[in-house]
């Protein structure tokens, strides 16, 4: 009995997902023209870094960065990026704002599951566009091929669902904080400035001064990046780092799925005490 | 004619006093703008600090030099975020929603109107502080400049603020055709980042593209050229025909579009 | 009869921040900022059977909205509680929200660059609504609110009044037991204004659904609900029959002129009672049966440039009804 309601719950999750992920995809089909333009927008910043830094290379390597190992980390950073991006907390600002929350609350299922959909939707085929040149790229500059490991890949694949998964609850628990303030999009942005130091957006993490790094571990920056994009360029890593990295994303997973939890049942109660 | 800028000059003193007193409403707006910038600007320039930490000299440039290019790459951005994206940067949302027609009946210039209807006044702030820390960077390196080079300078940041407000022009006029693209503004945030760094500073492939496909980096290069001694003050003049050159084009695109706009009935 | 809805003294207060206006004001503001406490509802009771249709009138501000959003349980009671579709809006959870619908007038969920298609669609999924039960109730409300293919077309390019329907058919896929509108006929042309009212009230007689829906249009009423709900300030003035209620107000016609030549309020007096007088535009209150030889006079005798009757508009019926002005 209790197997059958459950199969039927996991049937009923199945369709709610496959129907708004559906229906996110075609409208982000409707506006390509505009996401192409985001494209190029998120990859200026790892090619600008990697142009400074191959010139600084050009005199030998920079702690053992090569310009090779420079391009691989960038193109690294490029994709990484693109599947972790963060855009829901202006969302939620909005919908509060201009009374799109109601019937967001209205209807028998969670907002955020529309908000997990349109990610996967959005994400998935932007971020296999940017492998896809990265793969063309590799076919005439050596520099940024990366080592034929597949086991070592499905390790990447796995780090890297788990810092989306971080970084979209980590987003969508500050953007909630709208409920109350109408900064909240502005914590999102200095959590972001910070990511351009900790997460290693702006330079291999151990290239950094090392008290900062020291820092960083201690927060999930460097996990939602650094991490995953060393497990994917194929950077030297001990089992006992590579044991490290996943435990952190794991329990940094269970602290923003927690933080998300706890702000959503305070929001939800704040929104009906004082409305829009 | 004279009637006519005054009569221009009148109507965008209203706009602005409605502007301000709407600002005047939203007190934190000045001190959470005031705060991103002192934060993004801190977190610039800890990246040139972070670089500088494993090389002397970026194209040439040493850290002192690239943090005056900073400062006025800041005080440029100031001028984009305060002027050109509140008021031509809205063009898209006004063609799409329809308001641009409320503009084209106006007795006013349509591109000047547009171009200054809004400011975000609080980002002023970015320019003060950009051009504060280009002449703190400048004291550091010891070369403070002359008359001439201050005028240079001068002459080259209009050249560039005029430089960048064509690109804007350009972009905002392509809206008219691509009715569906919403964040052109995005285009030029893209390349606008290249400008961050002296133009030497980028290798081969990307110093062609940034050189002559997207001549981008030139806007920030070039002043900051000027203040550090790096450019002959003559060239300035040659900058003033480029700027000409530049706000010419623009102004052909906009009014191609717009009688485009205009007769396709809207 | 059971009831599905039961509301017992909901009351709503919200503190809400006071400015003077003009740059002195802001700057005060700015370093002093005042409170004042806004009673939006107060000790609102009443039941509704399942199957009912109420109508929830009031002018803007009354505090409609911020009742029906306390009864679909987005805002939580200052005090108070109610009961809706057998559940407890605020601790029912998903169980509850599939029992219910609720259509906000200006605020849509139709997606907007696909057409209303895709939204039935998502909606079927939402709501888990079977394979079988979609396609007959799609063709239903298809067919009842004059859909044809509209449904194909991107929602951006539909009318207001176009939307407005698909949005209701969009909101009833999962059959709910209760149907909460909040001002569905505002804007809309006539014609919409009338498919909606017709549609409603075949709806209601098929599916047996509870309808309570608000608005500040008295035409509303008359087509769809046997009962109404006045709320003013707050506060809730009656609670009856339609019919009732009309007995109670004096049936009133009003006339609004504009003149030609200036008349003075005392000649206009003769007609009837002068209502409002702002030359060269005037109101007359006149009995609903004199409205039209009133009106033939007027032409006759004066120089009157335009002429319409109409229906006195909620705010005039609730001031005569209950002898308040609108600040009263």
């Amino acid at each position: 009995m209790a197997s059958a309601s459950a199969a039927r719950a996991v049937t009923i999750w199945r369709e709610q997902y496959t129907e708004l992920m559906r229906a996110a995809f075609l409208v982000d089909l409707q506006y390509r023209a505009s996401i192409a333009i985001w494209l190029l927008w998120g990859i200026t910043e790892p090619v600008i870094s990697l142009g400074i830094w191959w010139s600084i290379a050009a005199g030998g390597a920079v702690d053992g960065y090569t310009q090779g190992a420079f391009a691989r980390y960038f193109f690294g950073v490029a994709l990484v990026n693109q599947a972790t991006l963060s855009w829901d907390a202006w969302n939620i600002d909005r919908w509060i704002r201009e009374g799109e929350m109601n019937y967001r609350l209205t209807r028998p299922i969670a907002p955020i599951h529309e908000a997990i959909a349109d990610n996967i939707a959005y994400k998935a085929p932007t971020t296999t566009i940017i492998l896809v040149v990265w793969i063309a790229a590799a076919a005439f500059w050596p520099a940024v091929r990366v080592p034929f490991e597949p086991e070592r890949w499905m390790l990447a694949v796995v780090a890297i669902v788990l810092a989306a998964a971080i970084r979209f609850l980590n987003g969508y628990a500050t953007g909630l904080l709208a409920f109350w303030t109408t900064r909240a999009t502005a914590l999102v942005e200095l959590q972001f400035g910070l990511s351009l130091f900790l997460s290693g957006r702006i330079a291999p993490l151990s290239l950094l001064p090392p008290g900062v790094v020291s820092v960083a571990q201690y927060f999930w920056f460097p996990y939602v990046l650094s991490f995953p994009v060393e497990v994917l360029t194929g950077s030297v890593m001990s089992t006992a780092q590579y044991a490290r990295g996943f435990a952190a994303q794991i329990v940094w997973l269970a602290i923003w799925m927690a933080l998300y939890l706890l702000v959503w049942k305070r929001g939800r109660r704040r929104y009906g005490a004082v409305g829009g | 004619m004279m009637d006519r800028v005054r009569h221009t000059a009148i109507v965008m003193r209203s706009f602005w006093q409605l502007n301000w007193l709407e600002e005047l409403q939203y007190r934190g707006n000045f001190f959470a703008s005031l705060l991103g910038t002192l934060f993004w600007l801190a977190m610039a320039i800890l990246t040139v600090a972070l670089y500088f930490r494993h090389t002397t000299q970026l194209g040439g440039w040493d850290y002192w030099d690239v943090v005056v290019l900073l400062g006025v790459f800041n005080a440029l951005a100031g001028v984009v975020e305060c002027v050109l994206r509140p008021g031509i940067g809205h063009l898209p949302t006004d063609v799409r929603s329809g308001a641009l027609d409320l503009v084209l009946v106006r007795p006013v210039d349509a591109q000047f109107y547009v171009s200054l209807r809004r400011l975000d006044v609080w980002r002023l702030a970015d320019v003060v502080l950009g051009l504060a820390l280009a002449g703190y960077a400048l004291v550091h390196t010891g070369r403070m400049p002359s008359v001439v080079r201050l005028l240079a300078f001068g002459v080259t940041f209009a050249v560039a603020i005029a430089v960048v407000y064509s690109i804007w022009v350009s972009l905002m006029s392509l809206s008219f055709w691509f009715v569906a693209v919403e964040n052109s503004s995005a285009l030029f945030d893209a390349v606008f980042e290249a400008a961050r760094y002296p133009v030497t500073a980028y290798p081969g492939a990307l110093r062609f593209l940034f050189v002559y496909l997207i001549p981008i980096a030139w806007t920030t290069t070039i002043p900051a050229s000027a203040l550090t001694g790096r450019l002959q003050p003559s060239l300035a003049l040659w900058a003033v025909a480029v700027g000409l050159a530049a706000l010419g084009a623009s102004r052909l695109l906009w009014r191609v579009a717009l009688r485009r706009y205009t007769s396709a009935g809207g | 009869m059971p009831n599905a809805i039961v509301a017992a003294g909901l009351s709503k207060t919200y503190d809400v921040k006071v400015r003077d206006p003009g740059i002195g004001g802001a700057l005060a503001a700015l370093v002093r900022p005042h409170y004042r406490q806004v009673r939006a509802v107060r000790d609102v009771s009443f039941s509704i059977e399942r199957g009912d249709a109420v109508a929830f009138l009031g002018p803007n501000g009354a505090g409609k909205t911020t009742t029906l959003k306390m009864l679909t349980g987005l805002l939580f009671p200052s005090s108070g509680g109610a009961e809706v579709a057998g559940c407890d809006p605020w601790t029912g959870g998903n169980a509850f929200r599939q029992r219910i619908a609720f259509v906000l007038g200006n605020k849509q969920q139709l997606l907007w660059d696909l057409p209303p298609e895709e939204t039935f669609r998502l909606n079927r999924a939402i709501y888990g609504v079977s394979a079988s039960d979609f396609a007959s109730r799609r063709a239903e409300l298809v067919d009842l609110l004059l859909l044809g293919d509209l449904i194909d077309k991107p929602t951006r390019q539909l009318s207001l009044g176009e939307r407005m329907k698909c949005e209701l058919a969009a909101a009833l896929l999962h059959q709910p037991e209760v149907l909460f509108l909040d001002e569905p006929t505002l804007g809309l042309d006539l014609e919409a204004q009338q498919t909606i009212r017709d549609f409603l009230g075949t709806y209601r007689e098929r599916h047996g659904a509870t309808i309570l829906l608000t608005s500040h249009y008295m035409a509303d009423v008359t087509a769809l609900a046997s009962r109404v709900l006045i709320i003013n300030r707050g506060l809730l003035l009656y609670d009856g029959e339609l019919a009732a209620l009309v007995a109670r107000i004096a049936p009133i016609k009003r006339i609004e002129l504009v003149l030609s030549e200036s008349v003075s309020r005392a000649r206009l007096a003769e007609y009837g009672t002068v209502a409002h007088y702002a030359p060269p535009s005037a109101t007359l209150e006149v009995p609903r049966e004199n409205a039209t030889a009133a009106s033939a006079r007027l032409l006759a005798e004066l120089a009157v440039a335009d002429l319409s009757i109409q229906d006195p508009p909620i705010e005039e019926v609730i001031r005569i009804a209950f002898g308040e002005g609108e600040n009263g």
